[in-house]
């Protein structure tokens, strides 16, 4: 069978995993490190997540690639330091060995690009071109590491994401799935920029995304409304990755309180409504895709 | 002169850093009373771009170039108002940075622009500050208050260390402290002693008058 995920996404709906961030916390990162560069000095902690993440049933593992766009790299004194081609592909070499190490045949390895952490205009002085530079030396890099496809996330300014989806283009062949992060305001969903749904579809479209979605900020019940809003406008797959919950600090430290049974039902409802793959962002683990899992499986 | 107010209160609610400039020099070319056109007319436009955002309405980029209107105009007046007041900013003098560690700044940055906007004094320390350096900066400066923003859960015990430090120098009665970012709320901000939470820009200028007295 072809290893390749956009076909296999219309065969059947797709687990994706949840977050690394907090894994990665709990795992001994300290305060104020990188997490791209925590991973690199501590490969078997990085390694046993993805592996808890595959056996709670994530078929798509993500890279720890998220910050690891030469741009974002290089915005700190710490990061400055780091080789981005060095930081991506071993994190790359790392998920793909554990993705084969576990016992199973159809597991993909996602590249993850998130943002630059840069704006463009008004609120910033980033450009396309800039944009595109970065992002194509991230995306060659995790695909000649061997990643099956790229996921560019969490993507707030619509013009950021199609720099991105560009960029990967130019790259690479491989699919490339390109995830917005929206906010529920009173007049609907928007991104931060106020980009529309509707202008989000068309304009990741005309820029070749094989699958689109949404990510992060929005709880995995606020989600739900934002599903149909992009299958009324789209035939192409997607791929939906809520929160778990809003945050409450205990302790002086975040807490998601949401019942991963309860993010599962609504994974559940994500899928009817429209979407191909499915899987957490902030604050889920791999307890919340076990959940998402087995009541996934039960009812598929 | 309600038909000039209202034109400057426009300008900024239209983000047109132009034409907000041409208006705050036709109002010293005309002499109308500087603190008048300011309040009944700039400030207005800023806080209506406040509502709309808080609305929903309108986003980021309107916000920020409301704000750099505001910011235009406020730099051709502030000289004469700076004469008026004898040098004494009209709202209050904040120190504002995010924390160490932490290299997140546009929330802060827009923190920054909206106080700045509405009167205040304001010396942005940037990114990655370390806990030292904000009460240094308060303290040389003579600064009422300290805004200290934390995007991660890993540094936003950091804000505690801010106030920790104030503490130590004993200076925490005369300095303020106000949180924000993406993971603090108002139980964050009493379970470390600050003396407030700003969940966005709009709701910091708010804080940030009433901590102040301004």
């Amino acid at each position: 069978m072809e290893h390749d995920l956009i076909k296999t996404v219309w065969r059947k709906v797709v687990l994706m995993d949840g977050g690394m961030g907090s894994m990665i916390i709990d795992a001994g990162m300290r305060e104020g490190d990188i997490p791209e560069a925590w991973a690199l000095k501590n490969p078997e902690k990085l390694s046993a997540i993805h592996a808890a993440y595959l056996e709670a049933g994530a078929e798509v593992i993500q890279t720890n690639t998220f910050g690891g766009s030469r741009l974002k790299l290089h915005s700190s004194e710490a990061g400055a330091k780091l080789d981005p081609v060095e930081v991506n592909r071993k994190a790359a070499e790392l998920a793909i060995k554990a993705a084969r190490e576990h016992d199973s045949r159809d597991r993909f390895v996602a590249g993850d690009i998130g943002p630059t952490g840069l704006f463009f205009p008004p609120v910033g002085q980033l450009d396309e071109e800039t944009a595109v530079a970065s992002f194509e030396e991230q995306a060659k890099t995790l695909a000649e590491a061997g990643v099956d496809l790229i996921l560019i996330e969490t993507m707030y300014d619509i013009r950021e994401a199609v720099a991105a989806v560009k960029a990967a283009r130019k790259a690479t062949g491989i699919p490339i799935i390109a995830e917005i992060t929206f906010e529920k305001r009173p007049k609907g969903y928007f991104t931060m920029m106020g980009d529309t749904v509707e202008k989000v579809v068309e304009q990741l479209e005309a820029v070749g995304a094989d699958a689109l979605g949404a990510n992060c900020t929005l709880t995995s019940e606020d989600m739900l409304g934002l599903v149909s809003e992009f299958r009324e406008r789209t035939a192409l797959p997607l791929v939906f990755q809520p929160n778990a919950g809003q945050p409450a600090i205990e302790h002086g430290k975040a807490v998601y309180r949401q019942d991963p049974e309860d993010f599962a039902k609504d994974l559940e409802l994500i899928v009817r409504a429209g979407a191909n793959a499915v899987g957490g962002c902030c604050g889920t683990s791999p307890t919340f895709i076990r959940a998402a899992h087995d009541r996934l499986t039960l009812t598929g | 002169m309600e038909k000039f107010l209202t034109e400057c209160a426009q300008s900024i609610i239209d983000g047109n850093a132009e034409k907000s400039a041409e208006l705050a020099r036709m109002a010293l070319d005309d002499k109308h009373p500087v603190l008048e056109v300011i309040n009944k007319g700039f400030v207005k436009g800023i806080r209506e771009v406040g509502r709309l955002w808080e609305e929903g309405a309108m986003f980021l980029p309107e916000l920020v170039m409301g704000a750099e209107a505001m910011k235009e105009a406020m730099t051709v007046l502030q000289p004469v108002l700076e004469e008026d007041a004898a040098g004494k900013s009209a709202a209050g003098h904040v120190v504002i940075g995010t924390i160490e560690g932490d290299i997140h700044d546009i929330g802060k940055t827009l923190v920054a622009t909206m106080l700045s906007a509405n009167g205040f004094e304001i010396t942005d320390l940037g990114a990655d500050v370390p806990v030292v350096r904000f009460v240094d900066e308060a303290v040389e400066k003579g600064a009422g208050c300290i805004a200290i923003s934390a995007l991660l859960t890993t540094t936003m015990s950091g804000q505690k260390k801010v106030i920790e430090e104030l503490e130590s120098r004993s200076v925490r009665d005369k300095i303020s402290v106000m949180v924000g970012g993406a993971p603090c709320n108002d139980d964050w901000a009493k379970e470390i002693g600050a003396d407030g939470y700003a969940g966005n820009a709009v709701a910091a200028v708010q804080l940030a008058k009433r901590l102040t007295g301004a």
